[in-house]
């Protein structure tokens, strides 16, 4: 079972990027079961948002407190020493970071990838809105799903401006570094 | 064809409602089942059902819309959570009272203060005593079944009360799993038409719905809402029949998972037992003859049946997401009352766990079912009511 944490700020998208991959493993023939937690919603206020996949329904039903994936849509909120504690020893994170890969040296015997999303979501003209950025980056980083399901995705999911949220997939894809 | 869709809780759940396509539904939000009656909402708009939408100003009025409604002679339906629930609570006696067999996903959410807007069955525990017939589901799947079924057990001649069907709020209402749905045409047959009975609407035949009733017939006509409760038991079996009939998934009165040898058991509702059931198979692999039971219909609460199942048993913990102060849980109560005419009692402890959204994890499952174990090897309970997974 593929058991990922989702963590960024309110107002980036986090929810809607976790259920866009759900949706995408689901057209791929899986069980996704996402999950994210509630609180007080308010914009900037740090959330979190899981997504469990597997080939046979799932029963478990609670957050994922070892994830095997972690993908962190600010880096503030990147904390090494909470990351050892709860990754998977050789887990994969995807960060979205303007900053270059030596300043998570400390995350080294992690399998990294990075993305410049705000980047990316700026030129497509979506703003600090960075979910699909950042599933675009996850595909290719994570390599389960093909891009294509991804897209498909997206394009169901995206409340407006469904072309351009497509297009920043499709260019997170290709500019991710790891 | 049915087709297979990757949705929330809340979707299925404004789904049945679509496919049913009732007469008049009364909304009001509340979280976390805003977002259901905002989706119905949405289908009325869009001209996807006819059914009349009543917006109202608060849960109270929303139920007395329903009442009126129902009584006027239509199929009613409306959703509610936590504090709506215990808003709705006078008139939630007067549709059971006037046999109105309004339909209502209730998204389970604790009750304040301190306020809380996560899952726990305060709500639905707290209006057992209603009148109303209740049905549990463990994920959004249930949940969707559950709702069709409902309207077929309400609307059933012997029966005619309302039914609410639970679902835990955000952990089944706000995540996104597979759900098989039934074709628009199958359910709208499962379903079938809607028969009136003494409907207020016919002005030729005049007649009044809850009047004064006084000592002298009052308890007779409670004792005839005792009565027909009876019958809800096997008109829910036979709709369970006839729904795998159409959709190859089959529901009874509980769940039994791996039950019938085990010597250690626990009964849990809702969407915790999903996580508890892993558990139970861990056991298994470890030798212990663990299983585990999981009620679907609450009122009316089939003690025969459950205690028939648990007959077996040695110990068993009973897992209850609400408490009732000063007293044990609301379900370890039943299944007390289930059990005490077998011969040989399992011993029982009684587990709070979960309130307000607290995350039940599987080591908190783990810890029960190895107390449990425990239990067995001394032949004696040490404390019986306990809360679990409580920050020291």
């Amino acid at each position: 079972m593929l058991e990922i944490k989702f963590s960024g700020r309110g107002g980036q998208g986090v929810v809607v990027a976790s259920q866009i991959l759900g949706l995408a493993f689901f057209k791929d023939g899986k069980y996704p079961q996402c999950y994210s937690v509630f609180g007080g919603e308010r914009r900037g206020a740090p959330l979190v948002s899981f997504l469990r996949v597997d080939a046979k329904k799932i029963l478990l039903k609670c957050e994922i407190r070892q994830p095997g994936e972690l993908v962190c849509f600010d880096d503030s909120l990147v904390d090494p020493a909470d990351i050892k504690e709860s990754l998977v020893p050789g887990g994969r994170i995807l960060i979205n970071t303007r900053r270059p890969p030596e300043a998570f040296s400390e995350l080294n015997h992690f399998d990294l990838g990075f993305i410049d999303a705000l980047t990316v979501s700026h030129e497509m003209g979506l703003g600090k809105i960075i979910n699909t950025t950042m599933v675009g980056a996850y595909c290719r980083f994570a390599g389960h799903l093909d891009l294509d399901r991804v897209l498909e995705a997206v394009a169901e999911l995206a409340p407006a401006e469904r072309e351009a949220n497509m297009e920043a997939a499709r260019r997170a894809f290709e500019v991710m570094r790891n | 064809m049915g087709k297979i869709v990757a949705v929330t809780g809340n979707e299925a759940g404004a789904e049945a409602l679509r496919q049913v396509n009732p007469d008049v539904c009364g909304a009001y939000p509340i979280t976390p089942q805003t977002d259901m009656m905002q989706r119905f909402s949405s289908f009325v708009n869009d001209g996807k059902v006819d059914t009349e939408l009543i917006l109202v100003e608060s849960e109270h009025s929303s139920m007395s819309a329903c009442i009126g409604a129902a009584a006027g002679g239509g199929r009613v339906v409306t959703a509610t959570s936590s504090q709506g629930l215990a808003l709705m609570w006078e008139m939630l006696f007067i549709a059971a009272g006037d046999r109105l067999p309004i339909v209502m996903p209730v998204v389970n959410r604790a009750l304040s203060a301190p306020l809380n807007i996560h899952g726990d069955h305060s709500d639905a525990m707290g209006a057992r005593d209603s009148g109303w017939i209740q049905l549990w589901s463990e994920n959004a799947q249930e949940a969707y079944d559950n709702i069709i079924q409902a309207f077929r057990i309400a609307e059933h001649m012997d029966v005619r009360l309302p039914v609410m069907v639970c679902l835990d709020g955000f952990i089944i209402s706000h995540s996104i799993e597979r759900v098989e749905y039934l074709d628009d045409q199958t359910v709208k047959k499962f379903v079938g038409n809607y028969k009136q009975v003494n409907p207020l609407l016919d002005i030729k035949k005049p007649k009044s719905f809850g009047p004064l009733v006084l000592p002298d017939l009052y308890h007779e006509y409670k004792r005839a809402q005792h009565e027909v409760m009876t019958k809800v038991a096997d008109v829910v079996l036979d709709v369970a029949a006839d729904f795998k009939k159409i959709s190859g998934r089959e529901y009874g009165l509980f769940e039994s998972y791996k039950l019938k040898d085990a010597d250690v058991a626990l009964v849990i509702l809702n969407s915790a037992a999903g996580t508890a059931k892993d558990v139970v198979d861990d056991f298994r692999k470890k030798g212990i003859k663990a299983g585990l039971l999981k009620p679907r219909l609450f009122r009316p609460f089939p003690y025969e049946e459950i205690a028939k199942a648990l007959k077996n048993a040695k110990a068993v913990c009973v897992l209850d997401r609400a408490d009732s102060f000063g007293a044990y849980g609301p379900l370890f109560v039943e299944i007390n009352a289930a059990t005490m005419h077998l011969k040989n009692r399992p011993l029982m402890t009684n587990k709070i766990y979960g309130l307000g959204g607290r995350d039940f994890m599987p080591d908190q499952a783990e810890e029960a079912l190895s107390e449990l174990v425990d239990i067995v090897k001394k032949g004696k309970v040490k404390t019986v009511k306990e809360y679990i997974g409580v920050r020291e």
